[in-house]
């Protein structure tokens, strides 16, 4: 889950690593009581949950004559789409130089990558195409407790000394807080110090609740919904509506309705050894999708039995066409069920995509 | 075969729980069926003393380990305490574990594996259906009767896929050496670059069939470390960016492991890439066709 800047930030300050002044405000009105610890040179930032909110006009320079208005019209307005509910009041810094600090976890050696770039403020995707020498990476084993100096040395190269104990900082926090991400951009160095004035921090899904998240803002509410009851969805868009059990085989099942010409609704994981009454639910959830107009069940597994999810189809009793492919134990017990109810039961994957991406298009 | 055989005594962790039980039951069925060893011992803390199926239980792996010759471990823990279980194993010097276990934090992923890499143990998954070698072994949860022997290798980083798979291709006639489920998580112990490593070791594999997925690129580095001829599917060609879909590690990041580049990537190393997992067997006889 994306932490907002302003959260992202508390954990790199809780970390030890330096932030600007800054405040969270709910309304315009809470902004004059603390003007007088930003100073003369503001910025203010939609706490919104996109991308590229600069662009969009989420981020507004002021003065302390101008702030509250400035304020006022960024409360006025959408980012992207999203009302601003929230603004982060900061402090602006005097920035003598601006760098590049993240840390991720690199899947090809399964640890976390640590990179650092002299230029910082752009992303990292740009740096990377323009000036690759500019980037300095390493590789840090996860059994450490600490980045070892001889790697900070050669992270930092020719910038300031005091940035690394900020690489430091920032992998206990990517540690302690369970992050797939955490990055610093840009990391400022100022007359005062070294800051971090802006913070991108994504948690591990997997580690929610051990960091205290009760609720994934990431998912849309019908997301949340499937998630409750242990299904993976995510929702597409089209009018075929899927239900699959492993990741894969509906990943497949989506790219099959694509190769047919028809548009999947969304994804849906039942997850293993799918009971009747799961795959009701999962079947009432994607009827429920406004555009669907047919469903598509593939289920596949020795231990997935055939007549206990010809039940949950028949009792989820939904009113759009259901096609069925089914492999497993009581296959015939199954087919019988659903045959006597009227519902279509196909040997493959590539007939039920099939005959559902002609059913969608009538 | 690679990871393990017949001779294997396979160990599981989380022997009591509901999921251990039932997959001790079937991966003895198979051994019976096979002439294999099969699970020789379960480990539960706690549980020392108990039977399931017939197999002892023990409190830790040591304790098993005092009793039985193991080659693998097959691990059902729940996620908060899996990668402990890994440690545990590669500790006792176990050279394969197996974890089936969804929904380890990833932080939790990087040490058990950096730990297990340190004692020279391999870990397959988290997050995976094990490993089955048709006629030898298998160490997993993956349905035993849609498999048949032959010398084509699988390896997978998903479940029900792989079964499709493995089915379209016992359906033409076409057998497998081993099927490796190497996991859906971002963090994998084995991947694609060492199985297929393992394969080359192995005179029963001539060909091998890679399914993979968004996310990351371990496919292409694969296909790049190995002269073995590939055939390639790759879910996910619909997948929105920045949506996990399903795996944790089913994702498009910062514009990067779409299947589309994925697949192109692989089309220039001179893989031939399905377009859909029907089109599996007859290219994989193609491949057998050209050599």
């Amino acid at each position: 889950m994306k932490l907002r800047e302003h959260e992202a930030k508390k954990v790199l300050q809780d970390a030890g690593i330096a932030i600007p002044a800054g405040f969270l405000i709910n309304a315009p009105e809470e902004l004059p009581a603390h003007l007088p610890a930003l100073g003369d040179r503001i910025v203010l930032k939609a706490q919104v949950d996109v991308g590229g909110r600069g662009k969009a006009g989420g981020i507004l320079m002021a003065d302390p004559a101008t702030a509250v208005a400035t304020a006022r019209e960024m409360f006025s307005k959408e980012i992207k789409g999203l009302p601003v509910r929230q603004v982060l009041a900061e402090q602006r810094l005097d920035v003598k130089h601006e760098y590049y600090l993240s840390i991720t976890v690199d899947r090809s050696s399964r640890q976390p990558l640590v990179l650092f770039a002299d230029a910082g403020g752009v992303d990292i995707e740009t740096t990377a195409r323009e000036h690759p020498e500019a980037i300095r990476k390493d590789i840090i084993n996860p059994l450490l407790r600490d980045i070892p100096p001889f790697m900070l040395r050669d992270l930092i190269g020719s910038a300031p000394k005091e940035i690394g104990p900020v690489i430091n900082r920032l992998y206990h926090a990517f540690c302690d807080r369970d992050a797939i991400l955490a990055e610093i951009n840009p990391l400022v160095t100022t007359p005062q110090g070294v800051y971090a004035a802006d913070a991108k921090f994504i948690v591990d899904d997997n580690a929610l609740g051990r960091q205290g998240v009760t609720v994934n803002r990431d998912l849309s509410e019908r997301e949340r919904e499937a998630e409750k009851r242990g299904f993976s969805y995510v929702e597409l868009g089209g009018n075929i509506g899927v239900i699959g059990n492993g990741a894969g085989l509906t990943m497949a099942t989506l790219d099959l309705i694509e190769f047919y010409g028809g548009r999947a609704a969304n994804f849906l994981d039942v997850g293993g050894g799918a009971e009747s009454e799961r795959v009701m639910h999962a079947v009432r959830l994607v009827a429920g999708v406004p555009p669907v107009k047919v469903i598509v069940v593939n289920l596949l597994g020795g231990i997935t039995k055939c007549d206990e999810v010809a039940r949950g189809i028949i009792s989820a009793g939904i009113s759009q066409k259901v096609i069925v492919r089914l492999a497993g134990t009581n296959e015939a017990a199954g087919r019988q069920l659903l045959a006597e109810k009227g519902y279509e039961m196909l040997d493959t994957m590539d007939l039920v995509v099939k005959k559902a991406v002609e059913v969608a298009a009538t | 075969m690679i990871y393990g055989d017949k001779k294997t005594g396979v160990l599981v962790q989380g022997a009591t729980g509901r999921q251990g039980e039932f997959h001790i039951g079937l991966m003895n069925a198979y051994a019976r069926q096979v002439g294999g060893r099969g699970v020789v011992a379960g480990v539960t803390p706690g549980k020392g003393g108990q039977q399931v199926h017939g197999v002892p239980v023990y409190n830790t792996v040591k304790e098993s380990m005092r009793e039985h010759d193991t080659g693998a471990a097959v691990i059902f823990v729940p996620a908060g305490a899996a990668a402990d279980s890994i440690m545990e194993d590669a500790n006792a010097g176990i050279p394969t574990i197996v974890c089936i276990t969804e929904h380890i934090p990833v932080h939790d992923t990087m040490k058990a594996v950096a730990y297990a890499r340190a004692q020279g143990s391999s870990v397959i998954g988290p997050n995976c259906p094990g490993i089955l070698s048709p006629g030898e072994v298998k160490m997993g949860i993956m349905p035993a009767q849609l498999f048949s022997c032959g010398n084509v290798g699988v390896i997978s980083r998903s479940g029900t896929l792989t079964y499709e798979v493995v089915d379209e291709l016992t359906r033409a006639g076409i057998g497998q050496s081993t099927v490796v489920g190497i996991g859906g998580d971002p963090v994998i112990g084995q991947t694609f670059v060492d199985v297929l490593e393992r394969f080359r070791h192995d005179p029963q594999t001539k060909a091998v069939v890679l399914i993979g997925e968004v996310g990351g690129n371990l496919e292409e580095e694969g296909a790049q470390s190995t002269d073995l001829p590939i055939v390639a599917y790759i879910a996910g060609k619909s997948a929105p960016p920045d949506k996990r879909m399903g795996h944790a590690g089913a994702i498009v990041e910062g514009g990067e492991g779409d299947a589309r580049s994925k697949i192109t990537r692989l089309r220039k190393l001179g893989v031939p890439v399905a377009s859909r997992p029907s089109e599996i067997p007859e290219m994989v006889l193609g491949l057998f066709r050209s050599c």
